[in-house]
Order: structure tokens, then sequence, then C-alpha cells
């Protein structure tokens, strides 16, 4: 079954392809849906589909024998998702990718994946972009993770997510303690504590930030 | 968010242990054939502990954050 070209251009990237590309990756793909909370791709299995997001949002975590996670990533529209496994030599699944909404998503097969990146070079040079981008998140992820304290992660976290354009699906405590590498009691005991000191203001479902100023010095902490 | 925003359960991921419908300070919510309902909305103070104490992930508590200035247009 082919894609529709309309569902192809809902992707803003595609925009970049010319129409013969365009024409043959709607060949060649088939539209996914998957309810919330269902994994989509498990880390260390065998990397058999790319895929960009239609509609949703979609989370990247490593987790450790222990069972703690770590968030790498979350992902919404246009987004594409297990390209580097694809890309990789091994091509087994780097991370595993989790829905936190109902998702939509282009797929790609492996084999089909690979032939468009042979034939079509605006669609591998698309990807050449997608990779800069995600190269650059990772190594300020990484710089964060080992310059800055866990109070300055979350400070500088806050500031992060209140200056963008709000998460349909929010962030729950424990997606915040994974993506700056904590835990959930610290983050709790850790907004109590910005609470007492006037930086931010709580209330039902939401993190209020008072004091750009005061945040931007806590974010700054590298007492790691 | 409003004052009637509630925490988010998945049913498919609830295993009816209960803990959340034991713990909850408020008495806000029941066990029912589906999983945790809430019995009282209005009694919920939207404090994070089911989902603290929710083994399997099923019930999520999301938070927005936002700027002060931005928060007349979100309530």
């Amino acid at each position: 079954m082919t894609v529709e070209l309309d569902q192809i251009n809902a992707i803003p990237a595609f925009s970049s392809l010319l129409p013969e590309t365009r024409l043959a990756i709607s060949r060649r793909a088939f539209i996914r849906t998957l309810p919330i909370g269902n994994t989509l791709i498990l880390e260390g299995a065998p990397a058999e589909y790319g895929y960009f997001i239609l509609d949703g949002e979609v989370r990247a975590l490593r987790m450790n024998p222990e069972g703690r996670i770590q968030v790498l990533a979350r992902f919404s529209v246009g987004d594409p998702l297990n390209i580097i496994s694809l890309l990789s030599k091994d091509q087994v699944n780097r991370a595993t990718l989790e829905t936190l909404s109902p998702v939509t998503l282009l797929a790609l097969s492996a084999v089909d994946f690979s032939q468009l990146t042979s034939i079509y070079a605006d669609f591998s040079s698309l990807l050449l972009q997608f990779f800069a981008e995600r190269l650059t998140k990772i190594t300020n992820l990484a710089a964060d993770l080992s310059l800055y304290a866990v109070r300055a992660r979350l400070a500088r976290f806050l500031i992060e997510l209140a200056d963008l354009t709000p998460s349909p699906s929010g962030w729950t405590q424990d997606e915040i303690a994974a993506h700056i590498g904590s835990v959930r009691d610290v983050v709790g005991r850790l907004l109590r504590d910005f609470e007492a000191a006037g930086l931010i203001q709580r209330q039902r479902g939401q993190i209020i930030l008072l004091d750009r100023q005061k945040l931007m010095a806590a974010a700054q902490d590298q007492d790691t | 968010m409003t004052e009637t925003t509630l925490p988010i359960i998945n049913p498919l991921l609830c295993t009816r242990c209960s803990l959340c419908v034991t713990y909850c300070p408020e008495d806000a919510l029941r066990m029912t054939d589906q999983g945790p309902a809430f019995n009282h909305p209005v009694t919920c103070t939207y404090c994070l502990d089911c989902e603290g104490l929710c083994p399997t992930g099923a019930i999520r508590a999301p938070l927005t954050v936002i700027w002060k200035d931005q928060s007349s247009n979100h309530n």
C-alpha cells in the first residue's frame, strides 16, 4: 500500500526534496499508528524500520541493568526515528522508543530506506542535516551531565522547557529526572527548594517560573 | 491546565494493585474493573503521589513549564 503524497508533504523537512524523491518515498512507505504508552522499538533488537512522525510524540531512552532510565531525546511531528540504527553497520536499535501520545508514523523498511539513501542524493543530504542536529543535542547533553550539578541541570532544563512551545503531552517528574540524569525524589526535593527560594511556583499541572535571573544563576552552578 | 486537570490513567498498563487507591491522601480514587477511576475528582490536589507509587507507570501526571507572564494565558 502506498502513502498519499499529501501525507509525505505533511513532513516539513520533506519540502526540500525533489518531487521524484517524494514520489519514491510514497511508493515505499506505509502508515503505522500506535496508542499512548507503547514501545515502538526496543534497544538491542534488529533495526527493521525507520520512521518519520506524522502526528504525536515519542521519547528515546536507554535503561541500565538496575532499570534506571536515561531519556536521550523527545521527538515530535516531522522528526525521523531510528535512522542512526538503520545506517549503522550492525543495524541494531540504539535506543528504546516509547510513545508519549497516540502517534501516526510514516514507516520505511530497512531495505527501502537503504535504497532511498543510495538512489536519491537529496534524501541522503536531508538525513545528514538530521544527524548534525542530533549530534549537537547529544553533545550538549553530555556536556551538561559532566559539567553541571543536578540543581543546575534542572534549572537549565526548566528554562529550556519554558522557552519552547509547551509539549502537548507535558513532562512528568520521572521524565524530567530521566532527562537530566537524576531520579524522581531528587527532582521533587529540588523543585520544593526552588519554590521556597521564590524561583518557581507550583500549581496544578504547572511549574511557573518566576525569576529568570535567579534561575539563570542556579543554572550556572558547576559544583557537580 | 485548569482546576479540573487530573492525572492520566492508562488502564492497559494498570495491574489493579490498588496502591494508588490505598495511598491517595485525598481519597479521590476508587478501583473499578477498568482500573482506577476518580471517585471525587474535585478533591484531587495533583500531589503526584499516585504517579510516584504506580509500579507500572500506568498513571501520568504531566507538568507544563511556563514563565509567569504566560500563566494567565494557560489558566
